[in-house]
Formats: structure tokens, C-alpha cells, sequence
């Protein structure tokens, strides 16, 4: 019996000349923008991977100096693009791409490709992630807002009950036929994203396919909340137009107020510092030091390394003193950006939890932090990236400095290393963080659509049995 | 007579609709809200900005103490940082910090505020790459979504609030059997559509420009009488479009259902689907230029420059020779050199980012022509630039901020090449940065044409809306 309601209800729908038209439209917009994301994502990954290339090309040509003008020197790191961020770009347009890594200082990322654009730009930016958080939703509705009202309009709801079929049975057929008909939209942009991954991953991401496959699933799950959202509405409302208006309503909320007003609410619970404010924390903190994390001097070490050694002076050191206290001062400074920048990052984080937990009441907020989660587009891959390169600048002031200290020594200020030493720097290497750490960050969002997803079977299964028959 | 007596029912029908009640209240909670975030983001602005004032104040201050301890026969801490060095006033330590005021109306829209600088560390190493500096510390989550403000409610919710109160004035009169009668009367059924939308039309935009006013107040941005009256003026024809769509859908004689089906699809399309498409259009035909080469090709220029200080201050100072008055050339201070090995950067920077800027501008001018495709463009465009928080007051400030870097190299670069010793005499003549803001008439001319297409769009769908609505008869 289920499968005859579903297959009446997907010929219903697909004969419907307003779905094939809106069908049409959602299925060609959400094609372009995933052939426009990959096509995208592909020349910007190739575009970062030379400039990376060309950053360490300019590393190993740089002459022979001393390994501390080559720290300051320095060398660039661009974020590559991961392989799903073709579907849901996220916040990159909004985050930097490139870093410069040098001596003292941890840097901001900088070149956010959205202050090239124009202020139109960012009100309707569209990416396969956008239509499928929508629009898909929007056709949904649309399918599905007379699924029952509308029977009951025309009294045929009535006959369809008579013949015996049970209240649920009938919801579950409706749900199918309505699956079936976005079937024929979603499968065929599923195939085309999932041959653009395997054709040409535009850039490195542990497991792809794996995450895509989350990414299917999570987006599964949304729509099947909203179709379940919509059946059980259409069951309540006492005419199919006031199950439109209400469930327009929703999806409103759903995606054009909710999303901006977590915005604004993130920043009154958990505000960042401005600019100048946090430029001038730095400053100072790196200027005299905070309680616990004293700023070294160069009198003392050398003192401390004489006392060591049993010398009266430093030129008789095995080693030269500068480089020690050099490292020493790196050390100190990687403690103040860690608290500078670690409270930064973890505010950002809070705020995205705020986001997150207003998901409560917009599963939109829950669907999109699981997509740029999956397709490494979120804030947490940026820190992640951000971390990493940091970790490469220290390793790469430690390498540097270590041979200061051990191959000169001190007050010898001559010294030259070459290119041996430039190429005994490992490249930077980036791995992305695999599926288990994303989920992992990610599991407050993965109940809330867990559990839209269950409110919404349950509520349509409610909806059926309580749905007045006329 | 009977204008005002269908004005007077409307009143009362309106006033005894608790579903438009409730819709009209939701709507001022949404402006209010809207309005307050904007102040809370005005305020913490116009905190930075007073900070980076202070800032500049306090730098000030602790240079003259140190120049004057330094005369006074104190040793500069180390002789990197010795302020008597005009390569150290004029660079980082001495720099000056350019700031732009949030504009008088910087309350009711964020705009492009939140994403661009507002301000910019000026000193004699201020070159373009200087202007790729993040602007404010802002979580690149929320920059993505977006701030949930006056234009935001207004280009997006605004239409909502127009089309439910406006769906149904002719339909549901006919619905209810009260439309032949009404037209028995010696009223036309095009006045009593213009009525009503009138009435609506008032309480609409009355809310929605009393909302901003009260905004404007709040935050003193009365002073600039032609922001206002712009902004007022886009809140307005935007709102009014979308009545006249209402009425023009409703000459049409369907049914409500039909109405508001056809008028919330337009919404749809016009608000949500054109902008989603323009980008795509716009990212498709027009990509904009990548900054990554820029970063290799400013690196080449420094390798380069640092390998060929010595020919580079040469060249220099044959270029300019308005720089060099009372330089020894024979022998060259460091600084000079590395002023000179700056300069060649910067300006191998200049032609890189030229090439980049001409083709951006290139690309940008393409774009801006989409948003006559949508009102809600249209008045978007307006309504950011009208607030002083749009891409050109932006553009309009980094063009100072050149000038300024400019001057800033007129003070102390003469004084580097001829290796003199700055004291604390000098700081009061220091140049010092003032925004100048744009000319009323000048945000006028970028809006009128967005304006006058907006005004013509409401005349035209009004017009078409008149006509067929001549044609309504009672029994129809």
C-alpha cells in the first residue's frame, strides 16, 4: 500500500508543471554552482600550490647571510584549498590565504578574497551549499505543503482512509513519493559533485570520499526533517494555504533570520577585542612580559651560559650566546601569542557554540556548520591551518637559531650559512584533519540534527494520526 | 468624502486583525532589534576609533620625552630605535595611525564596515601592500553571515511585511461578496485599491523611517541632512515597489491564494534567487584578479632591491631630486640605502597592484550593471552607501590614506637621505591625518540612478497597475 501511495504522489509531483520549473531551476542552479565551485577551487589551489613553490624556491635561493636574516626572511605559507571546499566554500572568501612566517612575530593571515568583491556580493554569495540549504529546503516545502490539506480540501482524504490504509502508512507514502521526485534532482548533482572529486580533487584533504559521503548523509538527514516537518504542518493546517504561509514562514526563520541573528547575539555573549586593542595587548605583553612568562635578557643568558661553561668571557664559549638568547626570546614570544591568539581563536569558537546551539530552533545553523565542517571550510580548519603553519615558523626559527648557536660563536657577527642549511628545512607539509576530528568537533551540531530529524518523524507521524479527515 | 471613509474602515479593520497586529509587532521587535545591533556596532567603533586617536596622542608623547631625555644626554635604547633617526621617527615606531570616523548613519547599516580597514598604521613603509591589511578582528564565521541590521530587515523582511498586508486588498473584497457593493458607490475600484495601499503604504513606511530616524537620532546623524533624506528615500521606493506589485498582482483578478502565491515567488526570485545568480554570473564572466601573484611578485621586487641598494639610491636620487637637498652622495648612509631599496619596492608594488586594481575596477564596474536586474540590489546599493558604510566612502578613505603616506614621505624621506637627527622640535610638524568626508553631492550623483530606476520601476507597475484596475467592474 506504501508503495502505491508513493508512487501516486511522485507521478502527482513530477507531472506538476510548477515543480519541473522549480525542480529545473534549483537542479541547474545547484549544477553551475558546483561545476563554478570545482572549476574555482581547482585555479585557486593551483594558483596557491605554485605561489608555495615559488615561496620555497625563494627560501633556497636566498645567498648565504646569517641564519637570523634569514629568519627574518622568513618564507610565506598559502592555505591550500581541501578537496570538498568546491561544494561549501564557507568562511574562506572571509579568512586569509596567505601568512608570512618570520622572525619574532606570529602574523595574521592576510589577502580575504571578499575584500575584493563588491557589498552586493556578499548578500547573495552562492555555492552548492547554498542551494542545497535553501532552496532544496524551499522546493521541499512546495512539494509538500498540500500533501495532506490539499486531500483534504478536495475530500479526497476521506476515500483514501476508507480504503483501509493506516494514518502513518499513508504519511510514510507521502514522504516517499516526495523523496522519490527530489531523487531525480539530487541523485544526478550527487553523481556530477561526487565524478568532479574523483576526476580532480582540487586540493589535499585526509579522506575525501569518506567526508563527502558524511557530507551526503548530513544533508540526507536535513531534507528528510523538512519533509517530515512540512507533512506534519500540511496534516495540522486547516487549509493548504495556511500550511504554505506557516511553513514559508519557517523557512524564513529558518534561513534568513535565525543565521544573522546568531550573529549579532554571538557577539554581545562573547565580544572579541578590536584591532588596535589587540595589536596593543600584544605589544605590551611582548614589551615587559606578563606574570609567569618572563621576557628573557641577553646580559643574563650570556651570564647563565658563562657560569655553565666555567668561562669569564663570552667570546670563549663553544657556541655563540646570541643565537641561545634569540631562541630563548622566540620561546617567550611563542607564550604570548599563544595566549593572545589561543583566547582570540577560542572566542571565535565560543561563538561559533552559540551558533551552533541556536540550531535549536533553525536546523539550517546546524546542517551548515556540518558542511563546512565536512568540506574543511570552517573556522576550526582555519585555526587548524593557522596552527600548523605556526608550528612550521617555530620549528624553522629553532632550526635556525640552533645553528647560530652551535656553528658561530659569539660576538662573531661574520657568520654565514648557505643554501645547505636553507634545504635542510623540510617544506612545509600540511595534513588535514581527518573525519573523526571533524565529527568529533562537531557533535553538539550532529544531535541537534539528530534530533530534528526524530521531532520531525515523530511530529508527522502525529500529524497523520490526529489530521481531521475534513 | 468616501476616500476618507474607506481610509477610516481600514483603520478599523486593521486595528481588529490580531493576525496583522501580531505581524506589525513582530516587525518592530525585528527593527528594534536590528536598530540596536547597529548602535552596539557604532558605539564599539566609534570606541576604536577614539582609541587609536588616543594612541596616536600617547605616541606623541613618549617620543618627546625620549628626544628630549636623549638631549638631555640619556642613550637611546638601542640604535634601532633611536628616535633621533628619521628612518625611525618616520617608520614604525613613530607611525601615525589614519582613521575613519564611522559615517553619520553607520547605525542602520553595517555594510562593508565590519570587512574593510578603518584604519591604517601610516609611516614611510606604507606602500599597497599596507592596504591589504585585515580590517577589524572579526570571527571570518559571522563576517560570512552577515549582521542582522536595518538594511537587512529592510531589503529582505520589509517585502514579507508589504506583501501580507497588501496580498489580498482587492481579492478578498471580492471574496467576501463586499466588492460590487462597494463599487455601487461613486468610487472607482482603482481608488479604493490606492486607498487602502495608501494607508498601508503609510504605516509601512512610517515604521520603517520612524524606526531609522529614531536611529539617526540616537547616534546624532542629523548633521548630514542628504544621507538621510537618501536613505529615506530608498526605504521608501523600495517599500512602495512592492506595494505597487501587490496592486498590480491584484488588478489581475485572482484569487488570494493565487496572489500571494505569485507575489511571495517574486519575492523569492528577486530577493534570494537573482543576487545568488548575479554572483554566479558575476564569478562565471567577470572573476576577479587573485592576490597570491601579488606576494611573489612584491618578494621578487625586495630580493631584488636589497642585492642593488647602492645603484638604486643612485637612480633615486637622480628621480628626485626635490628629496635630496643637502645629501652627500659619496658617502651614502645606511638609512638611505634602505630607504632606497624601499622605495624600488614600493614601487614595483604600485605597477603590480596597478595592473591587479585596473582589471578589479574593470571587473567590479561589469558587476555594479547586475544589480538593476533586482530592486533588492538596487536598494541594498543604496541604502550602505547612503549609511556611509559602502564600498566607495571605503575607497574614498584608502585614497587619503595614499595621499597621506604620500606627505608623510615628503616630511622625513629629505631628512633620511641627508642622515639628519631629528629632536623633539620637529614633532608638532609632523603631518597629521584628517579625514575629509565626501561631498553630499557626490554620494547623491552614485545613488540617483539607482534611485530614479527604483522610482521608475514603482511608476511603471503603478501605472500598469491603474490601468487594470480602470477595467475592474463590481461584478467582476
Amino acid at each position: 500500500m506504501i508503495k502505491h501511495i508513493a508512487r501516486k504522489e511522485f507521478t502527482d509531483v513530477v507531472r506538476d508543471g510548477r515543480f519541473r520549473w522549480c525542480a529545473a531551476l534549483v537542479g541547474a542552479l545547484l549544477l553551475v554552482s558546483l561545476g563554478h565551485g570545482w572549476v574555482q577551487a581547482r585555479q585557486a589551489q593551483g594558483e596557491l600550490a605554485a605561489a608555495q613553490a615559488t615561496a620555497r624556491e625563494h627560501w633556497e635561493s636566498q645567498g648565504e647571510k646569517n641564519p637570523h636574516s634569514a629568519a627574518h626572511y622568513g618564507i610565506y605559507a598559502f592555505k591550500p584549498r581541501l578537496a570538498l571546499s568546491f561544494v561549501d566554500a564557507g568562511v574562506d572568501p572571509y579568512t586569509g590565504t596567505s601568512v608570512w612566517l618570520e622572525a619574532h612575530r606570529q602574523n595574521d593571515f592576510l589577502m580575504r578574497p571578499a575584500q575584493d568583491a563588491t557589498a552586493a556580493q556578499r548578500i547573495g554569495a552562492l555555492t552548492a551549499a547554498h542551494v542545497l540549504q535553501h532552496l532544496v529546503p524551499l522546493l521541499i516545502i512546495l512539494l509538500t505543503f498540500g500533501a495532506l490539506a490539499g486531500e483534504r480540501e478536495q475530500g479526497t482524504l476521506r476515500q483514501l482512509l476508507a480504503t483501509g490504509v493506516g494514518r502513518s502508512d499513508l504519511a510514510l507514502g507521502k514522504a516517499l513519493g516526495i523523496a522519490g521526485a527530489l531523487a531525480l534532482l539530487l541523485v544526478p548533482a550527487a553523481v556530477v559533485g561526487a565524478a568532479a572529486l574523483v576526476v580532480g580533487s582540487p586540493g589535499p584533504a585526509a579522506s575525501p570520499l569518506a567526508r563527502a559521503a558524511v557530507l551526503a548523509g548530513v544533508y540526507l538527514v536535513y531534507f528528510a526533517a523538512f519533509v517530515g516537518l512540512s507533512l506534519a504542518v500540511s496534516a495540522q493546517a486547516g487549509s493548504a494555504r495556511t500550511a504554505l504561509v506557516a511553513l514559508l514562514a519557517v523557512w524564513v526563520v529558518n534561513g534568513l533570520v535565525a543565521p544573522r541573528a546568531a550573529v549579532d547575539l554571538s557577539r554581545w555573549i562573547h565580544p572579541t577585542p578590536s584591532a588596535v586593542e589587540f595589536a596593543r595587548t600584544l605589544e605590551r605583553e611582548m614589551a615587559t612580559g606578563v606574570e609567569g612568562i618572563e621576557r628573557p635578557d641577553q646580559a643574563a643568558t650570556a651570564a647563565r651560559l658563562m657560569a655553565q661553561h666555567g668561562v669569564e668571557r663570552v667570546e670563549d664559549l663553544p657556541l655563540n650566546d646570541v643565537g641561545v638568547y634569540l631562541q630563548e626570546s622566540e620561546e617567550f614570544g611563542n607564550r604570548i601569542f599563544d595566549r593572545n591568539y589561543g583566547a582570540l581563536w577560542d572566542t571565535f569558537e565560543r561563538q561559533g557554540l552559540v551558533h551552533e546551539a541556536l540550531a535549536v530552533a533553525a536546523p539550517l545553523l546546524a546542517v551548515r556548520t556540518l558542511s563546512m565542517g565536512l568540506a574543511g571550510t570552517d573556522v576550526e580548519q582555519h585555526r587548524h591551518f593557522a596552527t600548523a603553519a605556526e608550528a612550521y615558523r617555530r620549528d624553522l626559527m629553532r632550526q635556525m637559531n640552533g645553528d647560530l648557536t652551535e656553528n658561530s660563536r659569539s660576538g662573531d657577527f661574520s657568520y654565514t650559512a648557505g643554501p645547505d642549511l636553507w634545504a635542510q628545512v623540510p617544506p612545509l607539509r600540511y595534513d588535514a584533519p581527518t573525519l573523526g576530528w571533524v565529527l568529533n568537533n562537531r557533535l553538539l551540531s550532529l544531535l541537534v540534527l539528530g534530533l530534528w530529524l526524530a521531532a520531525a518523524v515523530l511530529a508527522a507521524a502525529a500529524g497523520a494520526r490526529r489530521a481531521e479527515v475534513a | 468624502m468616501l476616500l476618507r471613509t474607506v481610509l477610516r474602515n481600514e483603520r478599523r479593520l486593521l486595528a481588529a486583525d490580531p493576525a496583522l497586529r501580531i505581524a506589525l509587532v513582530v516587525f518592530a521587535a525585528l527593527f528594534v532589534y536590528a536598530l540596536a545591533n547597529g548602535m552596539v556596532w557604532d558605539r564599539f567603533q566609534a570606541r576604536t576609533v577614539e582609541a587609536a586617536r588616543s594612541g596616536n596622542a600617547e605616541r606623541v608623547r613618549g617620543l618627546a620625552q625620549e628626544l628630549t631625555d636623549i638631549a638631555n644626554g640619556a642613550q637611546p635604547s638601542s640604535p634601532f630605535r633611536d628616535p633621533r633617526a628619521p628612518i625611525v621617527l618616520g617608520g614604525a615606531r613613530g607611525a601615525h595611525t589614519a582613521v575613519l570616523e564611522p559615517g553619520p548613519l553607520a547605525a542602520l547599516a553595517v555594510g562593508q564596515s565590519d570587512l574593510l580597514p578603518y584604519y591604517y598604521d601610516v609611516s614611510i613603509y606604507t606602500n599597497e601592500s599596507s592596504f591589504q591589511q585585515n580590517g577589524e578582528v572579526e570571527n571570518p564565521l559571522n563576517l560570512m553571515v552577515g549582521r542582522f541590521d536595518l538594511a537587512f530587515v529592510t531589503v529582505y523582511l520589509l517585502p514579507l511585511l508589504v506583501l501580507a498586508l497588501s496580498f489580498n486588498v482587492l481579492s478578498e473584497e471580492r471574496e467576501q461578496g463586499t466588492l460590487a457593493l462597494t463599487l455601487s458607490q461613486p468610487v472607482s475600484a482603482r481608488g479604493v485599491v490606492g486607498a487602502k495601499l495608501a494607508f498601508r503604504a503609510l504605516l509601512v513606511v512610517g515604521l520603517a523611517a520612524g524606526v531609522s530616524l529614531l536611529g539617526i537620532l540616537a547616534t546624532g546623524g542629523f548633521t548630514e541632512a542628504g544621507r538621510v533624506l537618501l536613505w529615506c528615500a530608498a526605504v521608501s521606493l523600495y517599500a512602495l515597489f512592492w506595494f505597487a506589485l501587490a496592486a498590480w498582482v491584484n488588478s489581475l483578478r485572482r484569487s488570494s491564494a493565487w496572489n500571494a502565491t505569485v507575489l511571495v515567488g517574486a519575492w523569492l526570485v528577486l530577493v534570494v534567487v537573482l543576487p545568488a545568480a548575479i554572483n554566479i554570473a558575476a564569478g562565471l564572466l567577470h572573476p576577479l584578479p587573485s592576490r597570491v601573484e601579488m606576494i611573489t611578485a612584491q618578494r621578487e621586487a625586495s630580493n631584488d632591491a636589497v642585492n642593488r641598494r647602492s645603484e638604486l639610491l643612485a637612480r633615486y636620487l637622480e628621480d628626485h631630486p626635490e628629496m635630496a637637498s643637502g645629501v652627500v652622495p659619496d658617502e651614502p648612509g645606511m638609512a638611505a640605502l634602505t630607504w632606497a631599496a624601499t622605495d624600488a619596492v614600493n614601487g614595483r608594488l604600485e605597477e603590480v597592484t596597478a595592473v591587479h586594481d585596473a582589471r578589479r575596477a574593470e571587473q567590479l564596474a561589469l558587476i555594479r550593471r547586475y544589480r538593476f536586474l533586482t530592486p533588492a540590489l538596487l536598494a541594498q546599493g543604496v541604502l550602505v552607501d547612503a549609511a556611509g558604510t559602502g564600498d566607495a566612502r571605503f575607497a574614498h578613505f584608502q585614497s587619503q590614506v595614499r595621499d597621506f603616506a604620500e606627505r608623510w614621505r615628503q616630511f622625513f624621506v629629505p631628512a633620511i637621505l641627508a642622515d639628519e637627527r631629528m629632536t623633539a622640535a620637529v614633532l608638532p610638524g609632523v603631518p597629521s591625518f584628517r579625514f575629509v568626508d565626501e561631498q553630499p553631492a557626490d554620494v547623491a550623483r552614485r545613488a540617483a540612478v539607482p534611485l530614479l530606476v527604483l522610482g521608475g520601476l514603482v511608476v511603471l507597475v503603478s501605472v500598469g497597475a491603474g490601468v487594470a484596475l480602470g477595467r475592474v467592474r463590481g461584478a467582476a
